[in-house]
């Protein structure tokens, strides 16, 4: 018997009626991700202390509705006691001493953690190639990227070996692989999520979000995780809410605003013809969808690039082989060291943007580059402020293309900038932005469209999401099974 | 030598004296086990954030004010970024573009006349872990790492040895007194680095600066700083060339040996710390910290010797801060006060040097205090009396007057009666008198003897010799 793929609130109350233990959960999640090795979905599988922890867990009471159910967590998410490796030779073998507050509240839940998910290398990427284990496999085609970073998170939840996961995001990483891999990806308000263990990246944009099969168990997950933590200046200090409030609520009278630029050129036809026929239903159910302008979008993704680059290049200098993480052997002098141990620790991409970002940072390059940088964003951000006074979401496609061949190029400039160009402008302006699958391609992989809410928003978000997830009830299952 | 002018700048880190680190809640402590005050933050593991510590902005609003520093109501932190195993990070927490406070000064007093030391900046940042170099290894102790400092920055603006030492006296004396910092620099939470250059005219530009870095004591920062200006004097005068160079001032040898030539500038790549947002202050909490800052050491020194207090007692209260807060305690009482800080500065602070103690550890209630200078005043207690019943007073919580009953002195007060006894002495000491009056002085003694016999030692001194020298002269 499969338990995994049915609804959440069935699982729950199987569980409450102690027809199943969560050790039957772990025991068809461990199962399942055995059957999709190829997958690669994951770096480091929690299988001992996750049959620990369902045994244990049988003793009691079944308090909430995430209760007992496996997890998967990004591998640059630090778990006390389980190999956290950023997907990098530099953190091959390390063994965190603390846990992130993010996994302190799912084990607070009693969620079971199934394993680290696959990613780009300290999540530098959009394919999840730069992974020093290797790249995970799209489920809908094996041949195909996963998307990243967060990609891992994605590929297992789009295989229902799990139906939770938690992934990060900074320019993207959840909600790229989410719609290539077909599946619901959110990515909350800069500041919802403590920051607080999640290996820095760009501290000004890194988010940890939740990616599931459905809208309404994302945000299930999401009333888990968030909230304002001591331990994290940048954490927004606001009041508990329930994100699945507004989820199945008419959207009659809503506005959507769907910038050009994200219909332009760009963006291949058949994605933007799937946006077109979901904009039309939703004005059949009484919204209204406008055109608009929106000023920056077209230089979101340099100025983005200056900014991560140049944090990322100083949040990755502590890797010096001195405290923790790969060291070299024998080193000959501390410069010696130093040199060595990022030169083997750290794969092609990061060094690079290593390199860049140290460049953009360097002498005069900081006022000329990233302080202005630091003030355009500032500009981006009013600019949806004020968009957000005329309506109440923008909506758009998620990317320009579905998944692309694992084989494609990696050094070619352009595509890598058409992987993030649609997803960046979110991150630049804190907002919270989420993937909703809305159909497939002629080649059948998923297309998806991509939300946009205010600040602080994200029910909302979900309230549209859950109206075109039911209005398209699309069978989301890769090798086309049918969800019960 | 007059032929050139010395400019010197003083960098000076304060370590401040907090419960915990600026950015963790890790003890701020010393001296303990190495790497025991220490967690997951201090030692930068990955995913860690910085958290801010309030109590190190209420300090270094404390020390702008007396600084006299502006103070900036919006600030951020930056990040400093360079290599080195003492920073875990490998980036350094502060205060580069927005400082907390700037424009501000230290008044010092050099040869008579008053100075202004101005402070160009000072600002808040964490400090670095303790390597200690064992032959080839390094050793590394991060209960440092994250302590909060503050750097006081002056502008080159200081012309001497003399007048830097004065500066850093000023300087901690002030951060002391606020309980900014305990200023112990022999334990580095006081460490002073001095920029040197010369130059023959005031129209002059700046000459080639040298630093010294990490002086040991502030006397050694005035002996340091004036033995690199005989050196530029001395390069210049032989016509070479001054270069700039970090030195560091060997106390064994007396010298300021070379550490490194600068080559280029460094380049530190700073940018606002985005792990911690802008810190706004609005004027109820400098307020608030403000109305904390004590009476400072120049205010005191100016009250006590407007209460007759000599220049010398008020600057020894000074430089004893117990026994000065002490002192402040009995300012609204009319007592004696010359009489009060000799006896506090005297038996009293001997008594506590012996047995390591502080006046707070003693039983000197103010009350007590106050009754015990009054009987010192009115001369009922000699300070032969004082020092037989000052351990008693230190020790024990009977009121003065109780222990005097106690200790049977009870001091011929009576002008009458001692005149009687004295006059009865000299009329039978005929032949002693005529001593005196011939000149030989031990005369004194004899009658004082004899005074002290006759009543056994509970004459005030004083007054019987006012008494004696009155009546021999009749």
């Amino acid at each position: 018997m499969k338990y995994l793929n049915k609804p959440i609130l069935e699982i729950n109350k199987l569980l409450k009626e102690k027809v199943i233990k969560p050790l039957d959960l772990v025991e068809e999640a461990f199962a399942n991700i055995e059957k999709n090795k190829a997958l690669n979905a994951y770096i480091t599988l929690n299988k001992e202390e996750a049959i620990k922890t369902a045994k244990e867990l049988e003793n009691k009471e079944v308090d909430n509705i995430l209760f007992g159910l496996p997890i998967a967590i990004k591998d640059n998410i630090i778990t006390k006691d389980l190999r956290t490796t950023c997907a990098s030779h530099m953190l091959e073998n390390f063994l965190p001493i603390y846990d992130a507050t993010v996994v302190k509240k799912i084990k607070a839940k009693n969620m079971i953690i199934i394993g680290k998910t696959n990613m780009d290398e300290f999540a530098m990427g959009s394919s999840s190639r730069t992974s020093y284990f290797g790249a995970p496999k799209n489920p809908w085609n094996t041949n195909k990227i996963s998307g990243g970073s967060s990609g891992g998170s994605a590929v297992t939840v789009a295989a229902r070996d799990v139906f939770l996961a938690l992934g990060s995001d900074t320019g993207g990483s959840i909600r790229q692989p989410a719609s290539y891999c077909g599946i619901v990806g959110m990515k909350p308000t800069y500041g919802r999520v403590s920051r607080y263990g999640l290996v820095a990246f760009a501290s000004s944009f890194d988010q940890i979000g939740p990616l599931t099969k459905n809208v309404y168990e994302n945000a299930l997950l999401l009333n888990a995780i968030v909230g304002k933590d001591d331990n994290d200046l940048t954490s927004a200090d606001k009041e508990s809410e329930d994100f699945t409030r507004l989820i199945g609520k008419d959207i009659k009278g809503m506005k959507f605003a769907l910038p050009n630029y994200f219909m332009s050129d760009i963006v291949s036809q058949e994605i933007k013809e799937k946006i077109i026929s979901v904009s039309k239903i939703l004005e059949k159910l009484g919204a209204k969808v406008d055109y608009v302008d929106v000023k920056y979008l077209e230089n979101a993704v340099t100025l983005y690039q200056i900014i991560a680059m140049g944090e990322a290049s100083s949040n990755l200098a502590r890797y010096d082989g001195i405290r923790f993480g790969y060291s070299l052997p024998n080193p000959t002098s501390i410069d010696n060291l130093y040199y060595e141990t990022r030169k083997t620790g750290f794969g092609k991409e990061v060094k690079r943007r290593i390199m860049v970002g140290s460049y953009l940072l360097s002498g005069e390059n900081a006022k000329i580059y990233y302080n202005k940088a630091l003030s355009i964003r500032d500009d981006m951000q009013k600019e949806f402020t004020n968009l957000f006074q005329k309506y109440d979401l923008v909506i758009g496609p998620t990317t320009t293309t579905t998944a692309y061949d694992l084989t494609d190029p990696m050094d070619d400039p352009l595509k890598s900038f058409l992987d993030d160009v649609l997803v960046i402008p979110v991150n630049m302006a804190g907002l919270p932005g989420m993937n909703v699958p809305i159909g497939f391609s002629k080649d059948n992989m998923p297309i998806g469209m991509h939300i946009i809410g205010n600040k602080f928003e994200e029910a909302k978000m979900y309230q549209l999401a859950s109206c075109i997830e039911k209005e398209l009830n699309l069978a989301l299952t890769p090798g086309g099974e049918i969800n019960e | 030598m007059n032929k050139y002018i010395p400019t010197i700048g003083i960098e000076v880190h304060v370590e401040l004296k907090t419960a915990t680190k600026i950015f963790s809640n890790s003890i701020n402590g010393y001296g303990q086990m190495a790497n025991s005050l220490t967690n997951v933050v201090d030692l930068g593991y990955p995913g860690t954030l910085p958290t801010l510590n309030k109590e190190v902005i209420n300090l270094a609003i404390k020390a702008a004010t007396v600084l006299n520093c502006k103070i900036r109501k919006e600030m951020h932190f930056d990040r400093k970024n360079y290599f080195y195993p003492d920073i875990p990070k490998n980036y350094q927490i502060t205060q580069n573009e927005t400082p907390i406070g700037y424009d501000g000064y230290v008044e010092i007093t050099i040869n008579g006349e008053k100075k202004k030391i101005e402070i160009e900046e000072m600002h808040i940042e964490e400090d670095t872990c303790k390597s200690t170099h064992r032959s080839s290894k390094t050793l590394l102790d991060f209960n440092r790492a994250g302590v909060p400092l503050i750097e006081i920055v002056t502008k080159p603006c200081i012309s001497s040895g003399e007048e830097a030492k004065l500066y850093l006296e000023k300087l901690r004396e002030l951060l002391y007194y606020c309980d900014i910092s305990d200023c112990k620099i022999e334990e580095g939470s006081m460490r002073a680095d001095a920029n040197v250059s010369i130059r023959k005219n005031e129209q002059d530009p700046l000459g080639t600066k040298c630093e010294i870095k990490n002086i040991g004591s502030i006397s050694n920062v005035a002996i340091s700083i004036d033995k690199e200006i005989k050196n530029q004097i001395e390069l210049i005068e032989n016509n070479k060339q001054i270069k700039q160079q970090t030195k560091r001032y060997d106390d064994k040898l007396g010298k300021n040996i070379l550490m490194r030539t600068k080559e280029t500038g460094n380049d530190y790549r700073y940018f606002p710390e985005p792990d911690i947002p802008y810190v706004i202050l609005t004027e109820d909490m400098i307020a608030s910290v403000v109305k904390t800052i004590p009476m400072l050491p120049d205010e005191r020194r100016k009250v006590y010797q407007a209460k007759g207090v000599s220049e010398l007692n008020a600057n020894k209260l000074v430089q004893n801060r117990s026994l000065s807060d002490y002192f402040n305690k009995l300012l609204d009482t009319n007592i004696n006060f010359k009489i009060a800080s000799n006896i506090l500065l005297g038996d009293i602070q001997a008594y506590l040097n012996k047995n390591e103690k502080q006046i707070s550890d003693t039983t000197l209630t103010v009350t007590r205090f106050e009754e015990l200078v009054k009987n010192v005043e009115d001369k009922t207690l000699t300070s032969k009396n004082l020092k037989d019943i000052l351990v008693t007073v230190l020790e024990e919580e009977s009121s003065i007057s109780t222990i005097i009953k106690k200790s049977g002195i009870e001091n011929i007060q009576d002008d009458q009666a001692l005149r009687t006894i004295i006059n009865s002495i000299i009329s039978s000491n005929q032949e002693t008198v005529n001593d005196y009056k011939n000149g030989h002085d031990r005369a004194i003694k004899f009658f004082m003897g004899q005074i002290m016999k006759e009543t056994k030692g509970s004459a005030n001194p004083k007054l019987a010799m006012d008494i004696l020298l009155e009546e021999l002269k009749k």
